[in-house]
């Protein structure tokens, strides 16, 4: 139907949780106790089997014009974005959701308390970070005779949050991962990310 | 042969891919598809003509797309037109000899419903309203919505179509390979939910290969009453020197599907990578077969928005707790449209093995339909069980039900015959099981054969409305056995003698039997395993009863219902566990008095939320005034928490638990001040919201219990909270501090527009800000009033702000 040309879809599953990283995520520096009651196990748990991690990609040609950054899906003069890019000449597009079981879980969570509910985000927040790791990894793999930049995702620096539409779009992402956006921009299910990676010439 | 007839007899061949032919003949990147059937009409007719061509009945227009959501109202219906008109020619040029349709093709709108989106269900509704008002105009013969991921989106589209036109709708759902929807949905719980709406064939596409779908189709198969249909993708595309290949050809493509339409598949196409050529070699592979005729699933089938629960097989428990009858907590939360009690409510009862829950918020003084809606509404985004609609009020029954995502179980019709004609057409119009009381305008038969003669007079009034027996269910009414020594007896035999007549499903509420007397519990239970052994279905009973859980599932095992005893024992097992806790909670401080009130301390800095309570019920046990505990424990213990806080020595997750322990032992404190204390929000009103547009709310969640943790009465109005319900709470309550949260840049705005309006119409009260975006910079340029860093933060300001207030008017 509609998707376009180039768009690959990646069921990347449920993450392995690391508690570590989840704790992070919930704000407790790793060389903090860790509270005597914090329902972590229970938590987890609970959140076992939520996550259906899944990401949808597409490679596109980069153009300069000037000042101006051709994407291939959308333009921009974001300067953040152009030091970021700087010396590559493609970028793979990205979109990757833990889905709305994950959702659904934390809203059920924050009926029994919100350490339980900070714990549930920080579990999903885990599981999404995770899953953009594990694609990003396949796609080095894939893309091995590149040099791949580091993630970077619109409203980071001076790269407008508006960026989002366009990139939606361009994954077709209510169609393939289930990603919609709100009128302000808010992505559902919550527990997603969209960014971009740089490609470049590999250095001898 | 008409439209619906060839449906039935199947097989019926849909179209292909569109939007990848679209690709080829050069449309670009960015553009949609459906614009095309403005710029390049001709190119749009020559894919849909080869289609019927190569043996399509019906093709899609080119409308997947068009939506309000994406387009004004004229660009709609200027789109609609010409798509409809490029099918049209085609039919009229194609030579081919096959009866050859149109279908109004819809796909999602493109925005997530609520509770996981921001889009109203009405919203949803009205705009596919609008598109399809606009199809029906065009002449199209059916509305076909496909590729749905999402359930709620396609009820309200499928409601859409059936409140608008009168066209057959198709409605195709796109599942993942774990074959559930994108939001959760099985096909067992779309096909009792699309059925009970009406839909007219239903089915799956897109997504998959035809070898991955195969399992998905086969379970629609095993559920449905009404035509299946197919229309997977090309197999998985991938990269073939730069260009997009599916790895499926039309030969393995065709042999796939063809299998399955002598189980009954009888609707099909292809999706995504597909061409003529696919549809060409999927006729030739069926061939001359056809599906067997559609047999009527004779089940009773309710379903939540992802789980489908059948009755009248293995008995179900039906929790009661969701009713204020009796409940004088329940009925002041719901007076004061608090949901957190039947939420927890409803977490309890399935924790315990309740399978459905009974909701009912029908209490003097409350707007019954407003508050049944939103109950439904809540209920929905925790719980996954179906749900058991229950009120006398047909205006909240129509309400509940059209928003319920599912087919619930309807609570209650009766032989009256007013009560008839309010309830069953709405049964008929949006689905659902319905329980039927065996009473009528003179009352309750005192005899049983009188019961089943209202059940059989309530199943011909059913059939006028082509409700089906299957979606009845009776309950024979329990009545008092305290009042009535036969009272349980003919419950009992008339139970038996309408499930053996009708042959439909029962329920009954098993708890009245045993009103009046002493541990009722015992009775009941036995009251249950007689109804059990009589056949009934659905037990609506209190599953955190031991024993009455106790009695249904013994009856399981009893009977051949339970595999090497494992609920049996399962349950079991959580018995002594139980007791040890309840046991537990007293006697652990009794040996050591003294160190009891810095043990509180203590517990509450350690975040230790058993042990707070335990010392604070120790406490209070031994003489202590329970708000010399607040102030010379609990209190100084938060601010000790705090301090760390601020200096970075204690972290979040730390101060939570610290927080939930001190709500702990306030919660013991309340409870022995109860009666003397009745109001308990005696505290500086504030109202907390996270403001319109936005639904993150943990960071103003964590604000609310620190603040109630300090005393403060938090009216927490949640999250995407309009500027004007913000300001209507604060005026209210006249509340001097309003907090308020925002997560996005895109959302500041709003919270600008909030603060603005509060500062115009309710000058007494200081608004402070917060969360992930904003800064101390960010607060003055949209005027807050203070700007809260963190959650201590915005307690610091609330106590300033109402210092401020009470020393003299803030201005």
């Amino acid at each position: 139907m509609l998707t376009e040309e180039g768009v690959r879809i990646v069921e990347l599953g449920e993450i392995p949780f690391d508690e570590k990283e989840i704790l992070r995520y919930a704000m407790l520096p790793s060389f903090a106790p860790r509270p005597e009651e914090l329902p972590l196990q229970e938590c987890l748990e609970a959140a076992k089997g939520a996550a259906q991690c899944r990401a949808v990609w597409r490679r596109y040609p980069l153009k300069r014009d000037g000042e101006i950054l051709d994407l291939g899906f959308t333009k921009t003069a974001s300067k953040d974005l152009r030091r970021h890019l700087e010396g590559c000449d493609e970028i793979l597009l990205f979109a990757c959701t833990a889905g709305a079981e994950t959702d659904r879980r934390i809203a059920r969570a924050k009926m029994a308390s919100p350490a339980k509910a900070l714990l549930m985000h920080a579990i999903g927040a885990q599981q999404v970070e995770g899953a953009c790791d594990k694609l990003c990894g396949q796609l080095a793999e894939l893309f091995r005779d590149r040099k791949l930049t580091d993630r970077f995702s619109p409203g980071y620096g001076d790269l407008p949050l508006a960026m989002q539409k366009d990139v939606i779009a361009a994954l077709d992402c209510e169609r393939t991962i289930g990603i919609t956006l709100t009128e302000s921009l808010l992505m559902t299910p919550s527990k997603s990310v969209t960014a971009m990676i740089g490609l470049k010439e590999k250095k001898p | 042969m008409s439209f619906m007839e060839l449906l039935k007899k199947g097989p019926f061949y849909l179209d292909g891919g569109m939007g990848t032919l679209l690709q080829k003949e050069g449309l670009k990147p960015g553009e949609t598809p459906e614009s095309w059937n403005l710029t390049h009409p001709d190119k749009v007719t020559a894919i849909h003509r080869a289609y019927y061509e190569a043996g399509t009945h019906m093709v899609a227009a080119n409308t997947f797309g068009v939506h309000p959501q994406r387009y004004s109202t004229e660009d709609c219906e200027r789109m609609i037109r010409a798509a409809v008109d490029c099918a049209d020619r085609a039919r009229k040029e194609a030579n081919a000899p096959q009866e050859k349709f149109i279908a109004l093709d819809l796909g999602p709108c493109g925005k997530l419903l609520r509770p996981l989106g921001t889009l109203e269900f009405e919203d949803a509704v009205r705009g596919f309203a609008e598109v399809i008002r606009i199809g029906a105009s065009c002449g199209v013969d059916c509305v076909f919505l496909e590729t749905m991921n999402d359930g709620a989106e396609t009820r309200a589209a499928l409601l859409a179509a059936k409140e608008n036109c009168d066209l057959p709708v198709l409605v195709s759902n796109a599942y993942g390979a774990d074959g559930k929807l994108m939001t959760g949905g099985t096909p067992e719980s779309l096909t009792a939910m699309l059925e009970g709406l009406g839909a007219d064939a239903i089915g799956v596409n897109c997504s998959l290969g035809p070898e991955a779908l195969t399992p998905i189709v086969e379970r629609y198969l095993a559920a449905a009453s009404v035509p299946v249909l197919m229309k997977p993708n090309a197999g998985l595309p991938r990269d073939e020197g730069g260009r997009t290949v599916y790895d499926v050809g039309p030969d393995a493509f065709a042999k796939e599907i063809a299998a399955l339409v002598k189980k009954g598949l009888r609707i099909m196409g292809g999706c995504c990578g597909t061409t003529p050529e696919y549809i060409r070699a999927l006729t030739e592979a069926v061939g001359t077969d056809v599906p067997p005729p559609v047999v009527k699933k004779d089940r009773t089938v309710i379903a939540s928005r992802g789980q489908a629960l059948e009755l009248g097989k293995d008995p179900v428990v039906i929790g009661e707790r969701i009713n204020p009858t009796g409940k004088k907590k329940l009925r002041k939360a719901l007076e004061e449209g608090d949901m957190s009690y039947v939420l927890n409510e409803a977490i309890s009862q399935e924790e315990r093995g309740a399978q459905v829950l009974d909701v009912n918020v029908g209490t003097p003084g409350v707007d019954e339909p407003a508050l049944l809606e939103s109950a439904v509404k809540e209920l929905q985004a925790i719980t996954d069980l179906p749900l058991q609609l229950d009120t006398a009020d047909p205006s909240a029954m129509e309400r509940a039900l059209r928003i319920y995502n599912g087919k619930a179980l309807v609570n209650s019709v009766n032989g009256k015959q007013e009560v008839m004609d309010a309830v069953f057409p709405l049964v008929k119009k949006y689905g659902g099981a319905v329980v039927a009381l065996t009473l009528d305008e003179d009352g309750i038969p005192a005899a049983a054969e009188g019961r089943l003669a209202i059940a059989e007079r309530i199943l011909k009034e059913a059939e006028k409305y082509g409700i089906s027996r299957k979606d009845i269910l009776f309950d024979t009414l329990t009545m008092t056995v305290s009042a009535d020594a036969n009272a349980a007896r003919v419950t009992l035999d008339a139970l038996g003698m309408i499930r053996q007549k009708t042959g439909c499903a029962t329920v009954l509420g098993v708890s009245n039997v045993s009103f009046g007397l002493p541990e009722r519990e015992v009775l009941g239970s036995t009251f249950l395993t007689l109804a059990l052994e009589r056949g009934l279905s659905g037990a609506i009973m209190n599953p955190l009863s031991n024993r009455m859980m106790g009695a249904m599932i013994s009856f399981r095992t009893l009977t051949g219902r339970d595999e090497n005893c494992g609920e049996y024992i399962r349950f079991a097992g959580s018995l002594p566990k139980l007791q040890a806790a309840a046991s537990a909670a007293v006697p652990a401080g009794a040996g050591a008095k003294e160190p009891e009130t810095s043990g509180l301390r203590r517990a509450v800095i350690k975040g230790l939320c058993r042990d707070a309570e335990r010392f604070a019920r120790t406490a209070l046990e031994a003489g202590q005034d329970g708000m010399e505990l607040v102030q010379g424990e609990i209190i100084p213990a938060l601010d000790e928490v705090g301090k760390g806080f601020e200096q970075k020595t204690i972290f979040l997750p730390q101060l939570m638990m610290s927080a939930e322990a001190a709500e702990a032992a306030f919660r013991v404190i309340k409870e022995k001040a109860g009666a003397r204390d009745e109001n308990q929000g005696n505290g500086t009103p504030v109202v907390i919201a996270t403001v319109k547009g936005d639904i993150h709310d943990i960071g103003k969640n964590i604000v609310k219990l620190l603040l109630e943790n300090y005393g403060f009465a938090v009216t927490d109005l949640g999250k995407d909270v309009p500027p004007e319900t913000v300001l209507e709470a604060v005026e209210r309550l006249h509340a001097s501090v309003c907090g308020l949260s925002a997560l996005m840049t895109t959302t500041v705005p709003a919270m600008a527009e909030t603060v603005q309006l509060l500062h115009e119409k309710a000058p007494w009260c200081r608004v402070m800000v917060g969360g992930a975006v904003l800064t101390e910079e960010y607060a003055k340029e949209i005027q807050a009033d203070g700007y809260g860093r963190d959650a201590m933060a915005a307690v610091r300001l609330a106590e300033r702000f109402t210092k401020e207030g009470n020393g003299g008017q803030a201005e």
